[in-house]
């Protein structure tokens, strides 16, 4: 086992180099540049831009300088944002977008699997179908839809939160409700379907026939199988939630670092895309990692060899 | 081969399954509803065409003095309001539904075929191969897809597409209508993400079932490896599949309305559910109509379509006991 | 089964009534203002003001969303004056121009840095020599280029010495340098560099062998075996004749210079705090500011807050206590955030277009005006059919943009390519410019006033382009016209996408042609726009660098110009380069209109509307108007406690005269009306 750990965590960094390296070249496909505006820059001070950032170099000398600063650590500056360390500006905004996130996955799970576990039990009950459909209303609700929705409600209709921007703990609430809506009916959804097949395996009859009680069963074997899709989906998901939600930062006006992102791609802001991407692909492989991992724990029929 | 062998054991289980589905009263509601909404957006807008003269692009040419806003409430003529610059909203919503339906059901297929094969693969092997498949997985969630969009659109769209794609988009669009080109990119660069998913989830299953008795003994009586995967692995994990499948569409659909806010999606003056429905959130507090419409059409479609996605797979479980 | 079905029902019931609950909690429009308005306890100011800065550096800033902010930050030589963006006397108290507009002389007040230390000549010669130095590469240099010598010294351009040590002039290669008037020397000129400035411009090439082969033959071999010296930075036309004298020496006359002054390229840095910190030098710990606000804290895409400057040389006359800027730009956000009371102001076309019928009728808060910006579809002339005149004379005839207007409900009908409103004395020009020459092509006025719309007109056109409309009824089709070698693409955002989608309309139901829109992301589109790949017409907006029509016709200036249509003509750039040189302000408005009549006579662009304003203000803020550039003095802006003096009926507002706001800007301007009355006293 902790072989297999050790080895899954070397793999990891030739992958986010690959993973650099493929969004290098794309953005080097990408038309346009960081520059690039709506008044042509006259030659010179392209020239001169060119030259300050290395660009004027060889493509292959300057992917070398590249892969070779980031095998350090250092990504640079901003080209954007000038004088702004890409270091910086990922330490900086990653803390509100993990805060967001991680308290809307908690939500999430706390609500979600405790829904889809009742309902998986009391299948085709009432409540069954009734936090199912709130479930797929949390999904065909879209966040840019919800987000405003409760603002006008809770911000402008009764003024009891703020509309946006980052502050205290009320201004929490609204983005977390919003981005916790979709999850929380992923996770319903994944745990009722998960908890439907593993109650009919074999070792939950094994289980059933050692005459184990229902709720023991259940919560002893049932539930540890029936949370595998639900881990499957929540590595990447947590990845991506830690590293910020566009639609919901930028609705409620949150510095966080899903913004940042899709704007420095759109920027072509070179460094920043790249530090960000090698931060995220290292946050995805090490939270799959730890899915994994935990597959082992939650069901011992997974082994890895 | 395959085709064969489901038509040898298959009759009595799909009928079965049929049987079974069409006893769950609200998996046939939401059947109904989406076949319903199919034929709607196929046949919608030409209906309407003929009989109110709207399209999805058509603008009033002269803008009314007499009223404050072109924004209409729905009206017996309009029974869906219009849109701020006066346009149907019925038709847009129409029109719009061929897109989003056509983007849900395209990365659905997408996710079904390349993901379940890839996750079953990957996990029925193990070791090495579920190693290096699963990081070829990671490396594609990491990279960001706006990134690999505006690429394809730029190298692929516009004066540089190949002649194929140019050729393929004038058999389907019409002639000159460079739009579809860019509907075409956009239905590719949404099919390339959305199997990712899918495929850990069903990869996390087969891992737990591959060691199951029913696999062993599949194995011990000699049947072949491909087999043991499509056979005996995949209609065991089925019922996350299907809900996976069914919560795929919702996000492939908002994924397609924020790269067409981004620009990358579909081409104005067409819509699709999710851009009419960010347009319409714009405007909530003034013309509520042009959120509620798309949003209600949006939601209904997708009830309908997960209830179908849960009757499917209580039908397809034998051991579901219906009351 | 338990019937399920009302669940289902329910949560379909529960979403729509989720939307309805919202709406009725949203449609208050029975109230006076707009949401909350209570003026805050403190005075500060809470604004937004666009997307996040990109520096606090003020000559690496480029965009308007930091030039907001740097006004707060920084000071210069002059300062925009709250209404019409004129120049009003800054650091600079008063000025002088001479040497045929040359010459700039600036005689400064005794103001200080945020430290503490004086601000002298010298800090006004480093900051200018760091503007334009190719080390800082700032995106925005080339607005320098009009100061003697900045190009050479930014581009990394030498100067040719010849074996007698003398420099090689530009004029030794120019035919038409005699009949140019040269201007005089400057007898009082006291320093060496003085002379050096006022001697005529030496010739200046670029520094490596391979840019050189695209030069001049001639020139090439006059420079064959010659020393080259590099431009170096204290070669630029500025300089610190003493501590509180600066002048800057031009290469050619620009008019419009000292409005361009209040640019933040050229606004004052100090030099200690640059050199110690290198690029942290903005940091709040680090920073020191030369404008009547200091920076307090910036958490980039949160806020920048900023307290006032004790330290500034006008701080007596600083009403707010303080600025804080969010740095936002989601529309809906942002009116959300107003509506709650949470921000008091924003930057311009923020209120959403669909939402200007309901946010006009809130008189004390809604503002629009003219802005120095345009919108217009260039056109691809290098490729057919919009290559033919009369095609692209057909499609710009075919919009009505009257209606237009209509239906974006702030903007206004442009035909030409200046501005609507902004320039009203180049409009008199114009206006008389346009009579004579219609008159030469035996047209008039009214004829010409006729293009805002004219589909007849346009069918004409076409037809005579090879292009027959046919009409069917109500409506037209045009078979043989090449639909698919004509796009208009246009760069995502929703008042594009609207514009676009009405022009296609138009388009269609006016000559029956359909031509398929095609948006784009930004950077993509810039550079298919750019290198003319695009087919047909793309959408474009400019706006004005500073208050002189020339920033727009500027765009078809020179071969290499930034129309993005492939038109040019050297006859076009000969007669902006002669009404440059005009010194009498109605000639040149006069010159400058002929060039403008040309270009539209060529109809390389499709000309749709001037843009405007377009946001919204508590009424307790006083002092902030509806400027064609939404730039604003912060010290002229204050916050207003008792109601009864609010601003009312906003529409007015650059009509009425707030007392204070008048008392100051006549104080401030106090000086150099006075030098201009003095030097007419001598003249006299």
């Amino acid at each position: 086992m902790l072989g297999f750990i050790l080895r899954r965590l070397l793999i990891i960094i030739p992958m986010a180099l690959l993973v650099v390296s493929v969004t290098w070249a794309l953005i080097r496909i990408a038309p346009g540049s960081f520059y690039s505006n709506e008044k042509t820059l006259p030659p010179a001070i392209e020239a001169n831009i060119k030259r300050k950032y290395g660009l004027d170099k060889p493509w292959y000398q300057q992917y070398f300088l590249m892969i070779s600063n980031v095998v350090r650590g250092d990504f640079g500056d901003s080209l954007k944002y000038q004088g702004e360390s890409v270091n910086d500006i990922i330490k900086r905004h990653l803390p509100y977008s993990a805060t967001i996130g991680a308290l809307a996955y908690l939500v999430a799970l706390m609500v979600g699997l405790s829904a889809g576990i009742v309902a998986s039990i009391r299948q085709n009950s009432g409540f069954d179908y009734g936090s199912m459909a709130t479930a797929m209303l949390g999904l065909s609700v879209p966040n840019f839809v919800l987000g405003p929705i409760l603002v006008l409600v809770f911000a402008l209709g009764v003024y009891w939160l703020p509309p946006a921007r980052w502050g205290g703990m009320s201004n929490l609430i609204l983005p977390v409700l919003t981005l916790a809506a979709i999850y929380m009916a992923y996770i319903a959804r994944l745990t009722r379907a998960g908890m439907l097949e593993v109650m009919r395996s074999d070792y939950i009859r094994t289980a059933r026939a050692k005459g184990l009680s229902e709720t023991s069963v259940l919560l002893r074997h049932g539930i540890r199988g029936g949370l595998i899709p639900v881990v499957s989906y929540t590595g990447p998901a947590l990845a991506g939630l830690l590293a910020g939600t566009v639609v919901v930062e930028k609705v409620f006006a949150i510095p966080g670092l899903g913004n940042i992102f899709i704007q420095s791609v759109l920027n072509r802001d070179e460094p920043l895309t790249l530090g960000i991407v090698a931060f995220l692909s290292i946050l995805i492989m090490v939270f799959n990692l730890i899915v994994d991992i935990s597959y082992g724990i939650l069901d011992p029929r997974i082994r890895y060899d | 081969m395959a085709e064969e062998v489901r038509q040898l054991k298959g009759t009595s289980l799909w009928r079965d399954a049929w049987k079974r589905l069409l006893k769950n009263r609200l998996s046939v509601i939401g059947l109904i509803l989406l076949v319903f909404m199919i034929i709607a957006v196929t046949i919608g807008p030409f209906i309407i065409l003929k009989t109110t003269g709207f399209t999805a692009d058509y603008v009033p040419s002269q803008v009314d003095e007499g009223d404050l806003v072109n924004s209409f409430p729905p009206s017996f003529q309009h029974p869906m309001g219009t849109d701020e610059a006066g346009r149907d909203l019925l038709a847009r919503v129409l029109q719009g539904g061929r897109i989003s339906l056509l983007v849900g059901i395209i990365s659905t297929i997408v996710s079904l075929i390349v993901g379940v094969s890839y996750g079953a693969i990957a996990g029925y092997f193990g070791g090495r191969i579920d190693n290096i498949m699963m990081r070829i997985v990671d490396v594609f969630y990491a990279i960001p897809y706006i990134l690999i969009v505006i690429v394809l659109l730029s190298v692929f769209g516009g004066p540089n597409a190949p002649d194929f794609i140019t050729a393929l988009s004038e058999r389907i669009g019409g002639a000159g209508n460079q739009g579809m080109s860019q509907i075409f990119l956009l239905f590719f660069a949404l099919g390339l993400v959305s199997w990712l998913t899918m495929a850990r989830v069903v990869r996390g299953q087969v891992l737990s079932l591959k060691n199951e008795e029913f696999v062993l003994a599949a194995r011990a009586s000699g049947v072949s490896t491909f087999g043991i995967i499509f056979r005996h692995l995949v209609p065991n994990v089925l019922g996350p599949v299907i809900v996976y499948a069914t919560l795929t569409v919702p996000s492939v659909m908002l994924t397609e309305a924020f790269l067409s806010f981004l620009g990358l999606g579909v081409q104005a003056p067409y819509a699709s559910w999710g851009s009419l429905a960010a347009d319409g959130i714009k405007n909530i507090s003034i013309f509520p109509w042009q959120l509620i419409f798309p949003s209600v059409t949006m939601a209904l479609t997708l009830f309908s379509l997960n209830f179908l996605g849960d009757g499917l797979r209580d039908a397809l479980d034998p051991q579901t006991r219906k009351f | 089964m338990r019937i399920p079905d009302k669940y289902f029902i329910k949560s379909v019931l529960l979403s729509v009534l989720t939307a309805m609950l919202a709406t009725s909690c949203a449609t208050e429009a029975t109230s006076r203002f707009y949401g909350k308005t209570e003026a805050p306890k403190d005075n500060v100011l809470r604004y937004i003001s666009g997307s996040e800065p990109e520096s606090l550096d003020p000559p690496v800033a480029t965009g308007q969303p930091e030039a907001r902010i740097m006004m707060a930050l920084y000071d210069g030589l002059v300062e925009y004056d709250p209404k019409t963006m004129d120049p009003i006397p800054g650091i600079a108290e008063s000025w002088e121009i001479g040497q045929g507009g040359t010459e700039y002389i600036f005689h400064l007040r005794h103001a200080q840095f945020s430290n503490g230390d004086p601000i002298k000549a010298g800090d006004f010669v480093f900051s200018y020599r760091r503007a334009v130095s190719p080390e800082l590469a700032a995106l925005n240099g080339y607005l320098g280029y009009y100061i003697k010598y900045a190009e050479p010294y930014n581009s990394g351009f030498v100067f040719v010495k010849d074996a007698n040590g003398r420099f090689l002039l530009k004029s030794d290669f120019e035919e038409a340098a005699a009949d140019r008037a040269k201007p005089a020397p400057d007898s009082d000129g006291g320093t060496e560099f003085h002379k050096f400035l006022d001697s005529p411009e030496r010739l200046t090439v670029p520094s490596t062998e391979k840019e050189r082969a695209d030069l001049d033959p001639k020139i090439k071999a006059a420079i064959q075996g010659k020393e080259f010296v590099p431009v170096k930075a204290e070669d630029i036309g500025v300089e610190a004749v003493d501590d509180y004298t600066f002048r800057i020496k031009l290469r050619q006359p620009a008019p419009y210079f000292i409005g361009l002054l209040g640019h933040q390229l050229f606004r004052v840095v100090h030099q200690g705090t640059v050199e110690k910190y290198g690029k942290a030098w903005t940091r709040p710990e680090n920073i020191v500011t030369s404008g009547a606000f200091l920076l307090k804290e910036h958490r980039p895409y949160d806020r920048i807050v900023t307290v006032k400057n004790p330290k500034y040389w006008d701080a007596d006359m600083v009403r707010l206590d303080g600025i804080e800027f969010y740095p936002l730009d989601e529309a809906t956000t942002m009116m959300n955030l107003y509506k709650a009371g949470s921000v008091d102001a924003m930057y311009n076309h923020t209120t959403p277009a669909a939402w200007n019928e309901v946010i006009k009728q809130f008189k004390d808060e809604y503002l629009n005006a003219p802005e120095v910006a345009i919108e217009y579809y260039t056109v691809n002339v290098k490729k057919p059919p919009m290559n033919n005149l009369k095609v692209r004379q057909a499609f710009a005839l075919a919009i009505d943009r009257e209606a237009m207007a209509k239906y974006r409900k702030t903007t206004k009908p442009l035909v030409d390519f200046t501005p609507e409103g902004i320039f009203p004395k180049y409009e008199e020009a114009r206006t008389k410019v346009y009579t004579e020459e219609l008159k030469k092509k035996g047209s008039t006025l009214e004829q010409w006033k006729a293009r805002e719309f004219d589909p007849v007109q346009a069918r004409k056109l076409l037809m005579e382009a090879g292009f027959p409309v046919q009409q069917n009824g109500n409506t037209f089709s045009c078979p043989t016209f090449p639909v698919n070698q004509v796009d208009l693409t246009y760069n995502t955002a929703e008042s594009n996408k609207a514009v676009a989608e009405f022009v296609q309309a138009q388009w269609k139901q006016n000559l029956g042609i359909t031509i398929p829109l095609k948006n784009m992301e930004w950077k993509t589109f810039l550079s298919y726009r750019k290198k003319l790949e695009y087919n047909g017409m793309a959408r474009a907006g400019w706006v004005g660098d500073y208050m002189d029509p020339f920033t727009f016709l500027n765009l078809f200036y020179s071969e290499t110009n930034d129309s993005s249509t492939g038109w040019w003509d050297p006859k076009y750039d000969k007669m902006l380069d002669a009404a440059n040189n005009e010194l009498d302000a109605t000639k040149r408005f006069e010159m400058l209109a002929r060039a403008e009549f040309m270009v539209m006579q060529e109809q390389p662009v499709i000309p749709l509307q001037t843009q405007a304003t377009n946001w919204i203000k508590k009424p307790f803020v006083k002092g902030m108007y509806p400027n064609p550039g939404t730039l604003h003095a912060w010290k002229f802006v204050y916050i207003e406690r008792d109601p009864a003096k609010w601003d009312q009926n906003v529409e007015n507002i650059m009509a009425e005269r707030d007392p204070w706001v008048y008392q100051n800007i006549d104080r401030i301007t106090a000086t150099q009306k006075a030098l201009v009355e003095q030097h007419k006293t001598v003249a006299e």
